[in-house]
Protein backbone atom coordinates (compact mmCIF):
# COMPACT_ATOMS: atom_id res chain seq x y z
CA UNK A 1 0.00 0.00 0.00
CA UNK A 2 1.27 3.44 -0.98
CA UNK A 3 1.92 5.84 1.91
CA UNK A 4 0.63 9.40 1.69
CA UNK A 5 4.13 10.84 1.44
CA UNK A 6 4.84 8.57 -1.56
CA UNK A 7 1.95 9.90 -3.64
CA UNK A 8 2.96 11.60 -6.90
CA UNK A 9 1.28 14.95 -6.33
CA UNK A 10 1.77 16.13 -9.89
CA UNK A 11 0.04 13.08 -11.32
CA UNK A 12 -2.67 13.41 -8.70
CA UNK A 13 -3.41 17.04 -9.60
CA UNK A 14 -3.34 16.10 -13.30
CA UNK A 15 -6.22 13.71 -12.70
CA UNK A 16 -4.44 10.35 -12.94
CA UNK A 17 -7.04 7.75 -12.04
CA UNK A 18 -4.45 5.28 -10.78
CA UNK A 19 -2.79 7.90 -8.57
CA UNK A 20 -6.17 9.09 -7.25
CA UNK A 21 -7.14 5.53 -6.29
CA UNK A 22 -3.84 5.03 -4.45
CA UNK A 23 -4.22 8.41 -2.73
CA UNK A 24 -7.74 7.55 -1.55
CA UNK A 25 -6.59 4.25 -0.04
CA UNK A 26 -3.68 5.98 1.72
CA UNK A 27 -5.76 8.93 2.95
CA UNK A 28 -8.89 7.14 4.12
CA UNK A 29 -7.66 6.08 7.60
CA UNK A 30 -6.63 9.65 8.45
CA UNK A 31 -9.80 11.22 7.05
CA UNK A 32 -11.88 8.61 8.88
CA UNK A 33 -10.15 9.33 12.21
CA UNK A 34 -10.53 13.11 11.90
CA UNK A 35 -14.17 12.90 10.81
CA UNK A 36 -15.08 10.57 13.68
CA UNK A 37 -13.37 12.73 16.30
CA UNK A 38 -14.94 15.92 14.95
CA UNK A 39 -18.44 14.49 14.66
CA UNK A 40 -18.32 12.71 18.02
CA UNK A 41 -19.98 15.61 19.82
CA UNK A 42 -22.72 15.89 17.19
CA UNK A 43 -24.05 12.36 17.79
CA UNK A 44 -24.47 11.65 14.07
CA UNK A 45 -24.89 8.22 12.47
CA UNK A 46 -22.40 5.98 10.68
CA UNK A 47 -23.94 7.08 7.37
CA UNK A 48 -23.13 10.66 8.32
CA UNK A 49 -19.50 9.70 8.90
CA UNK A 50 -19.39 8.11 5.44
CA UNK A 51 -21.04 11.12 3.83
CA UNK A 52 -18.76 13.58 5.61
CA UNK A 53 -15.71 11.60 4.43
CA UNK A 54 -17.08 11.69 0.89
CA UNK A 55 -17.41 15.46 1.26
CA UNK A 56 -13.68 15.61 1.89
CA UNK A 57 -12.88 13.68 -1.28
CA UNK A 58 -15.31 15.82 -3.27
CA UNK A 59 -13.61 18.98 -1.99
CA UNK A 60 -10.24 17.65 -3.06
CA UNK A 61 -11.16 16.70 -6.64
CA UNK A 62 -13.83 19.31 -7.41
CA UNK A 63 -13.19 21.93 -10.10
CA UNK A 64 -10.26 20.06 -11.60
CA UNK A 65 -8.59 19.40 -8.22
CA UNK A 66 -8.49 23.09 -7.38
CA UNK A 67 -8.14 22.62 -3.59
CA UNK A 68 -5.50 19.93 -3.99
CA UNK A 69 -3.48 22.27 -6.19
CA UNK A 70 -3.28 24.79 -3.32
CA UNK A 71 -1.32 22.32 -1.20
CA UNK A 72 2.34 23.34 -0.83
CA UNK A 73 4.62 20.49 0.29
CA UNK A 74 7.32 22.99 1.30
CA UNK A 75 5.09 24.35 4.09
CA UNK A 76 3.60 21.25 5.71
CA UNK A 77 3.27 17.48 5.29
CA UNK A 78 0.37 16.14 3.24
CA UNK A 79 -1.04 14.27 6.27
CA UNK A 80 -1.24 17.41 8.39
CA UNK A 81 -2.79 19.50 5.63
CA UNK A 82 -5.26 16.74 4.82
CA UNK A 83 -6.21 16.47 8.49
CA UNK A 84 -6.95 20.22 8.60
CA UNK A 85 -9.04 20.05 5.42
CA UNK A 86 -10.93 17.04 6.79
CA UNK A 87 -11.67 18.84 10.03
CA UNK A 88 -13.05 21.88 8.16
CA UNK A 89 -15.22 19.67 5.97
CA UNK A 90 -16.51 17.75 8.99
CA UNK A 91 -17.45 20.92 10.85
CA UNK A 92 -19.26 22.28 7.80
CA UNK A 93 -21.09 18.97 7.39
CA UNK A 94 -22.14 18.87 11.04
CA UNK A 95 -23.41 22.45 10.98
CA UNK A 96 -25.57 21.59 8.00
CA UNK A 97 -26.95 18.56 9.83
CA UNK A 98 -27.54 19.52 13.42
CA UNK A 99 -26.32 21.38 16.48
CA UNK A 100 -23.55 19.96 18.64
CA UNK A 101 -24.47 18.28 21.91
CA UNK A 102 -21.63 17.59 24.30
CA UNK A 103 -21.94 15.52 27.46
CA UNK A 104 -21.49 17.87 30.40
CA UNK A 105 -18.57 15.86 31.79
CA UNK A 106 -16.61 16.48 28.57
CA UNK A 107 -16.86 20.24 28.82
CA UNK A 108 -13.98 22.02 30.59
CA UNK A 109 -15.05 23.63 33.84
CA UNK A 110 -14.02 27.05 32.59
CA UNK A 111 -16.63 26.88 29.82
CA UNK A 112 -19.39 26.05 32.29
CA UNK A 113 -18.52 28.71 34.82
CA UNK A 114 -21.05 31.49 35.21
CA UNK A 115 -19.37 34.86 35.13
CA UNK A 116 -19.85 36.91 38.28
CA UNK A 117 -20.76 40.21 36.73
CA UNK A 118 -20.49 42.01 40.10
CA UNK A 119 -16.73 41.51 39.98
CA UNK A 120 -15.01 43.35 37.21
CA UNK A 121 -12.15 41.32 35.90
CA UNK A 122 -8.75 42.86 35.50
CA UNK A 123 -7.63 43.25 31.94
CA UNK A 124 -4.27 41.93 30.89
CA UNK A 125 -2.39 44.85 29.34
CA UNK A 126 -1.39 44.49 25.73
CA UNK A 127 2.18 43.27 25.49
CA UNK A 128 2.49 42.05 29.08
CA UNK A 129 2.48 38.43 27.89
CA UNK A 130 3.60 36.95 24.57
CA UNK A 131 1.06 35.19 22.37
CA UNK A 132 2.76 31.91 23.15
CA UNK A 133 2.46 32.50 26.88
CA UNK A 134 -1.24 33.34 26.57
CA UNK A 135 -1.84 30.24 24.44
CA UNK A 136 -0.13 27.97 26.97
CA UNK A 137 -2.14 29.47 29.83
CA UNK A 138 -5.35 29.01 27.88
CA UNK A 139 -4.57 25.39 27.07
CA UNK A 140 -3.67 24.67 30.69
CA UNK A 141 -6.55 26.46 32.40
CA UNK A 142 -9.33 26.95 29.85
CA UNK A 143 -8.93 23.63 28.02
CA UNK A 144 -7.58 21.79 31.10
CA UNK A 145 -4.90 20.01 29.10
CA UNK A 146 -1.74 18.61 30.59
CA UNK A 147 1.83 19.68 29.87
CA UNK A 148 2.53 16.67 27.61
CA UNK A 149 -0.45 17.44 25.35
CA UNK A 150 0.56 21.09 25.03
CA UNK A 151 4.16 20.14 24.28
CA UNK A 152 2.95 17.81 21.51
CA UNK A 153 0.68 20.53 20.11
CA UNK A 154 3.36 23.22 20.00
CA UNK A 155 6.19 20.90 18.99
CA UNK A 156 8.28 21.94 21.99
CA UNK A 157 9.51 19.92 24.94
CA UNK A 158 7.58 19.68 28.19
CA UNK A 159 10.20 21.65 30.12
CA UNK A 160 9.74 24.59 27.74
CA UNK A 161 6.00 24.49 28.42
CA UNK A 162 6.61 24.55 32.19
CA UNK A 163 9.18 27.31 31.90
CA UNK A 164 6.94 29.46 29.67
CA UNK A 165 4.02 28.91 32.06
CA UNK A 166 6.14 29.88 35.07
CA UNK A 167 7.46 33.08 33.46
CA UNK A 168 3.97 34.12 32.39
CA UNK A 169 2.59 33.76 35.91
CA UNK A 170 5.52 35.66 37.39
CA UNK A 171 4.76 38.56 35.05
CA UNK A 172 1.07 38.48 35.91
CA UNK A 173 1.66 38.39 39.65
CA UNK A 174 4.26 41.16 39.41
CA UNK A 175 1.96 43.38 37.35
CA UNK A 176 -1.15 42.81 39.42
CA UNK A 177 0.58 42.85 42.82
CA UNK A 178 -1.73 44.57 45.26
CA UNK A 179 -4.75 44.15 43.01
CA UNK A 180 -5.01 40.38 43.29
CA UNK A 181 -3.76 38.38 46.25
CA UNK B 1 -8.40 36.98 63.28
CA UNK B 2 -5.87 37.36 60.47
CA UNK B 3 -6.79 39.74 57.65
CA UNK B 4 -4.16 38.34 55.36
CA UNK B 5 -5.62 37.20 52.08
CA UNK B 6 -4.79 33.72 50.89
CA UNK B 7 -2.81 33.96 47.65
CA UNK B 8 -4.76 32.86 44.62
CA UNK B 9 -3.67 29.66 42.92
CA UNK B 10 -2.27 29.99 39.40
CA UNK B 11 -5.57 28.74 37.99
CA UNK B 12 -7.66 31.14 40.05
CA UNK B 13 -5.35 34.00 39.17
CA UNK B 14 -5.89 33.29 35.47
CA UNK B 15 -9.64 32.94 35.97
CA UNK B 16 -9.77 36.29 37.77
CA UNK B 17 -8.41 38.08 34.71
CA UNK B 18 -10.36 39.21 31.65
CA UNK B 19 -8.86 36.98 29.01
CA UNK B 20 -11.39 37.31 26.19
CA UNK B 21 -9.83 38.82 23.12
CA UNK B 22 -10.91 39.84 19.68
CA UNK B 23 -10.17 37.02 17.26
CA UNK B 24 -7.65 37.97 14.59
CA UNK B 25 -8.40 37.36 10.90
CA UNK B 26 -9.18 33.82 9.77
CA UNK B 27 -6.34 31.33 9.45
CA UNK B 28 -5.87 29.51 6.15
CA UNK B 29 -5.72 25.72 6.09
CA UNK B 30 -2.18 25.79 4.75
CA UNK B 31 -0.99 28.21 7.46
CA UNK B 32 -2.70 26.18 10.16
CA UNK B 33 -1.06 22.98 8.93
CA UNK B 34 2.36 24.66 8.88
CA UNK B 35 1.76 25.95 12.43
CA UNK B 36 0.73 22.48 13.63
CA UNK B 37 4.04 21.13 12.35
CA UNK B 38 6.00 23.91 14.05
CA UNK B 39 7.37 25.09 10.71
CA UNK B 40 6.53 28.78 10.99
CA UNK B 41 8.97 31.52 11.96
CA UNK B 42 8.54 33.00 15.43
CA UNK B 43 6.81 36.07 14.00
CA UNK B 44 4.40 34.06 11.82
CA UNK B 45 3.74 31.58 14.61
CA UNK B 46 2.81 34.43 16.96
CA UNK B 47 -0.05 35.38 14.62
CA UNK B 48 -1.43 31.85 14.67
CA UNK B 49 -0.85 31.61 18.44
CA UNK B 50 -3.04 34.70 18.83
CA UNK B 51 -5.76 33.28 16.58
CA UNK B 52 -5.74 29.93 18.37
CA UNK B 53 -5.79 31.46 21.84
CA UNK B 54 -8.66 33.81 20.92
CA UNK B 55 -10.85 31.16 19.24
CA UNK B 56 -11.96 28.17 21.36
CA UNK B 57 -13.07 26.16 18.30
CA UNK B 58 -9.68 26.64 16.62
CA UNK B 59 -7.96 25.73 19.86
CA UNK B 60 -9.93 22.52 20.18
CA UNK B 61 -9.24 21.69 16.53
CA UNK B 62 -5.52 22.19 17.11
CA UNK B 63 -5.46 19.93 20.17
CA UNK B 64 -7.53 17.18 18.56
CA UNK B 65 -5.61 17.15 15.27
CA UNK B 66 -2.32 17.13 17.14
CA UNK B 67 -3.55 14.11 19.10
CA UNK B 68 -4.75 12.23 15.99
CA UNK B 69 -1.58 12.91 13.99
CA UNK B 70 0.57 11.62 16.82
CA UNK B 71 -1.04 8.18 16.99
CA UNK B 72 -1.41 5.08 14.79
CA UNK B 73 -4.64 5.26 12.81
CA UNK B 74 -7.33 2.58 12.91
CA UNK B 75 -8.45 1.11 9.59
CA UNK B 76 -11.51 2.61 7.94
CA UNK B 77 -14.42 0.73 6.38
CA UNK B 78 -13.47 -0.38 2.81
CA UNK B 79 -16.67 1.24 1.52
CA UNK B 80 -15.27 4.68 2.39
CA UNK B 81 -12.34 4.24 0.00
CA UNK B 82 -14.49 2.68 -2.72
CA UNK B 83 -16.83 5.68 -2.68
CA UNK B 84 -13.91 8.10 -2.77
CA UNK B 85 -12.25 6.30 -5.69
CA UNK B 86 -15.46 6.41 -7.70
CA UNK B 87 -15.32 10.22 -7.80
CA UNK B 88 -12.53 10.25 -10.35
CA UNK B 89 -12.76 8.24 -13.57
CA UNK B 90 -10.72 7.98 -16.72
CA UNK B 91 -12.54 11.07 -17.99
CA UNK B 92 -10.52 13.27 -15.67
CA UNK B 93 -7.28 11.85 -16.97
CA UNK B 94 -8.28 12.16 -20.61
CA UNK B 95 -9.36 15.77 -20.15
CA UNK B 96 -5.94 16.59 -18.80
CA UNK B 97 -4.11 14.78 -21.58
CA UNK B 98 -6.20 16.06 -24.49
CA UNK B 99 -4.23 19.01 -25.80
CA UNK B 100 -4.48 19.18 -29.64
CA UNK B 101 -7.52 19.98 -31.80
CA UNK B 102 -7.06 16.68 -33.58
CA UNK B 103 -7.25 14.76 -30.31
CA UNK B 104 -10.39 16.69 -29.58
CA UNK B 105 -12.04 15.20 -32.67
CA UNK B 106 -11.61 11.68 -31.36
CA UNK B 107 -14.51 10.06 -29.53
CA UNK B 108 -14.28 10.13 -25.78
CA UNK B 109 -12.86 6.73 -24.98
CA UNK B 110 -9.40 5.35 -24.45
CA UNK B 111 -6.71 6.33 -26.87
CA UNK B 112 -5.73 2.70 -27.58
CA UNK B 113 -9.22 1.75 -28.68
CA UNK B 114 -9.47 4.79 -30.98
CA UNK B 115 -6.23 3.79 -32.68
CA UNK B 116 -7.57 0.30 -33.27
CA UNK B 117 -10.70 1.64 -34.89
CA UNK B 118 -8.67 3.98 -37.07
CA UNK B 119 -6.43 1.14 -38.22
CA UNK B 120 -9.40 -1.09 -39.00
CA UNK B 121 -11.09 1.65 -40.98
CA UNK B 122 -7.92 2.21 -42.99
CA UNK B 123 -7.58 -1.46 -43.76
CA UNK B 124 -11.20 -1.64 -44.87
CA UNK B 125 -10.58 1.21 -47.33
CA UNK B 126 -7.48 -0.53 -48.71
CA UNK B 127 -9.30 -3.87 -49.16
CA UNK B 128 -12.21 -2.20 -50.90
CA UNK B 129 -9.91 -0.29 -53.24
CA UNK B 130 -7.88 -3.40 -54.16
CA UNK B 131 -10.98 -5.44 -54.75
CA UNK B 132 -12.45 -2.75 -56.94
CA UNK B 133 -9.31 -2.51 -59.04
CA UNK B 134 -9.16 -6.30 -59.49
CA UNK B 135 -12.74 -6.26 -60.70
CA UNK B 136 -11.85 -3.90 -63.54
CA UNK B 137 -12.71 -0.54 -62.18
CA UNK B 138 -15.73 1.73 -62.42
CA UNK B 139 -15.54 2.43 -66.18
CA UNK B 140 -15.59 -1.25 -67.20
CA UNK B 141 -18.45 -2.01 -64.91
CA UNK B 142 -20.54 0.84 -66.32
CA UNK B 143 -19.89 -0.13 -69.93
CA UNK B 144 -20.81 -3.77 -69.31
CA UNK B 145 -24.09 -2.73 -67.71
CA UNK B 146 -24.92 -0.37 -70.60
CA UNK B 147 -24.36 -2.91 -73.35
CA UNK B 148 -26.04 -5.68 -71.42
CA UNK B 149 -29.19 -3.63 -71.04
CA UNK B 150 -29.22 -2.71 -74.78
CA UNK B 151 -29.02 -6.33 -76.15
CA UNK B 152 -31.54 -9.19 -76.06
CA UNK B 153 -30.61 -12.03 -73.79
CA UNK B 154 -28.64 -15.02 -75.13
CA UNK B 155 -26.50 -12.99 -77.58
CA UNK B 156 -22.79 -13.05 -77.04
CA UNK B 157 -21.43 -9.55 -76.93
CA UNK B 158 -18.05 -8.17 -77.75
CA UNK B 159 -17.24 -5.97 -74.89
CA UNK B 160 -15.73 -2.63 -75.96
CA UNK B 161 -13.30 -2.51 -73.06
CA UNK B 162 -11.36 -5.27 -71.43
CA UNK B 163 -11.13 -8.92 -72.33
CA UNK B 164 -14.27 -10.78 -73.32
CA UNK B 165 -14.44 -13.98 -71.34
CA UNK B 166 -17.93 -15.13 -72.36
CA UNK B 167 -16.60 -17.16 -75.36
CA UNK B 168 -14.13 -18.93 -73.18
CA UNK B 169 -16.92 -20.06 -70.91
CA UNK B 170 -19.04 -21.09 -73.95
CA UNK B 171 -16.06 -22.94 -75.32
CA UNK B 172 -15.74 -24.85 -72.08
CA UNK B 173 -19.37 -26.00 -72.24
CA UNK B 174 -19.07 -26.81 -75.98
CA UNK B 175 -16.00 -28.98 -75.40
CA UNK B 176 -17.84 -30.84 -72.70
CA UNK B 177 -20.58 -32.03 -75.02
Amino acid sequence: MTELNQIDLRALAAGSKRTWDAFVVAATPLINAVIRRTLASYRLSEDDVMDAAQDVFVRLCANDFRLLKTYDPARAGLSTWLAVVSRSAAVDYARRRRQATTPIDDVPEAALAVEDRHVEKLKIPEGLLTERQILILRCLYDEERDVAEIAQLLKIDAQTVRSTHHKALLRLREHFRGEVP
Amino acid sequence: MSMERTPLSDKDLWRSLATDRVAPTAVSEMDFAAWLEGRLSEADAAGIDAAVSANPELRRAALELSDILGKPLPAAAPRMAVRGQALVGFEAERRAERGSWLAGLLPAFSRGFALQRGALAGMAVVVAAVGFMLGGGLGESYATQKYASAQPSGVTLSKPLGRDTTNELNDLFADAT
